[in-house]
């Protein structure tokens, strides 16, 4: 018996240890160390009770009051901006959730603007509704964890061009990233697909192509990263990246280049996050109907 | 301030047995991605909930807690995301056998119901006492002890099992 336990030692022990181990644990510790930091007294007061649900609604009504401030200001037109509508806050003892809604102002195109605040409002509120849902359900078999966190960035935003981000990351255990992007096209008002800036679906092999040149060459150039790309070790042909989705996450930078976007885990392995590739404009030269959005 | 204190303490304690907890939660998940995975949200759960962290000399078992409660969640959140085809397990098992000196014992362990599994595992392979695994596990001592007792109980029987089949 004594044989067998120290045989089942040997084996626990023997697992090998991961180079990425010393990467993602200064990591984990500096972001959280940054995130600590960033709490206000009020959040962390908030914390401290704990087990009390707190569950509150922040409407904020700034649309038209910021509409009519701005209007009122001589010389400046109409400024296309982008507001926290709602904000949903769940602060329980194993359970938390922060939700913020974005909602655009100022577009002239209004049916455009109702239509990405009305997407916003709804997919929000359908991941507050999953949140309280999986709660009831976790309660019931117990006791877990479970975290949502949503929110916006305005990735680029200039006298042409405004593209929101949106992310959900959701933890439970191990988390998830989930992020959407929405671009629009300032002066005529118009929100770019993807497939549209190109002539044909070429683009789709052009901008392939070279993200499997990026992936293996970062992939050289720092052995902690790592994509499933074909040629990498370990990768299974199922899920190696092929090809991007005629629809593919994107967004336009400031410096007028694309960059394509993947979801935690679509290309990488979950210590990777989400995955940005900025394409070069060469590259996509020859497919681009115009040079307006692409430089 | 006390907070500032409280964090050093844990950072330490993280560094200092980041090998541990990653063999820990990979003997839950059985690959490197995920093991990976669970070592980082524990740690940002962990650094992030600092306040609730009561007794500071009790950091070790607390952290420990947290991978265990965190390895806990993922197999079950798992479990209802993806289940493993046929596929899936072979290309994940395939490299592990290998390793494996006796098959059959490591499947011993992991064929024991997760209560007695984990206090063979950190009684046995991470050293703790009794009380340590006690406060990890969030159980009286008594309670452990019991069911380290049973554990032992139930590795024997399977032990001896293995062979007088086959003398049979």
């Amino acid at each position: 018996m004594d044989n067998k336990m120290e045989q089942l030692r040997k084996d626990y022990t023997d697992v090998p240890i991961p180079e990425e181990l010393d990467m993602i644990v200064d990591g984990a510790i500096s972001q959280s160390l940054k995130a600590n930091r960033k709490r206000s007294p009020k959040y962390r007061w908030i914390a401290g009770v704990g087990a009390a649900a707190l569950i509150f609604l922040v409407t904020i009504n700034a649309s038209t009051t910021v509409a009519n401030a701005l209007s009122t200001i001589p010389g400046v037109g109409k400024i296309i901006k982008v507001l926290t509508l709602k904000e949903y806050v769940v602060e329980e003892n194993n359970y938390n959730a922060n939700i913020k809604v974005p909602a655009i102002t100022q577009l002239d195109n209004k049916e455009l603007e109702l239509g990405l605040n009305e997407k916003y409002m709804k997919e929000n509120k359908a991941l507050y509704d999953k949140f309280q849902a999986e709660i009831n359900d976790l309660k019931k078999m117990g006791d877990g964890h479970l975290g949502v966190d949503a929110g916006y960035e305005i990735k680029t935003d200039n006298d042409d061009i405004l593209s929101i981000e949106r992310y959900v990351v959701e933890s439970a255990g191990s988390s998830s990233e989930e992020l959407k992007f929405d671009t629009i096209d300032k002066r005529n008002q118009l929100l770019i697909t993807l497939p549209m800036l190109f002539k044909d679906d070429h683009y789709i092999d052009l901008i392939s192509a070279n993200i499997q040149e990026q992936m293996k060459a970062q992939m050289k150039a720092d052995p902690n990263k790592f994509y499933w790309v074909s040629g990498a070790a370990d990768v299974l042909p199922t899920d190696e990246f092929k090809a991007i989705k005629k629809d593919q996450s994107f967004y336009i930078n400031n410096d007028g280049k694309l960059v394509i976007v993947f979801n935690k885990y679509d290309v990488a392995p979950g210590y990777m996050g989400a995955a940005e590739f900025v394409i070069p404009s060469d590259v996509l030269k020859g497919d681009l109907v115009s040079h307006k959005y692409i430089k | 301030m006390l907070n500032r204190k409280t964090e050093k303490l844990l950072t330490r304690c993280i560094r200092e047995h980041k090998e541990n907890v990653y063999r820990l939660a990979y003997s839950y998940v059985k690959n490197k991605e995920d093991a990976l995975d669970i070592v980082q949200d524990s740690i940002y759960k962990a650094m992030t909930n600092i306040e609730l962290l009561k007794n500071p000399e009790a950091v070790k078992s607390w952290f420990y807690r947290i991978v265990v409660n965190t390895a806990l969640d993922f197999l079950r959140r798992n479990k209802k995301v993806h289940p493993m085809d046929h596929e899936m397990i072979e290309a994940h098992s395939a490299g592990a056998e290998d390793v494996y000196t006796d098959i059959d014992l490591k499947r011993t362990l992991d064929a024991l119901p997760e209560k007695y599994r984990i206090v063979i595992v950190l009684r046995y392979f991470e050293d703790m006492k009794i009380d340590e695994v006690a406060a990890v596990l969030d159980e009286n001592v008594n309670t452990i002890k019991t069911r380290l007792y049973q554990a032992l109980q139930l590795l024997r029987v399977k032990m001896d099992d293995g062979p007088s089949k086959e003398i049979k």
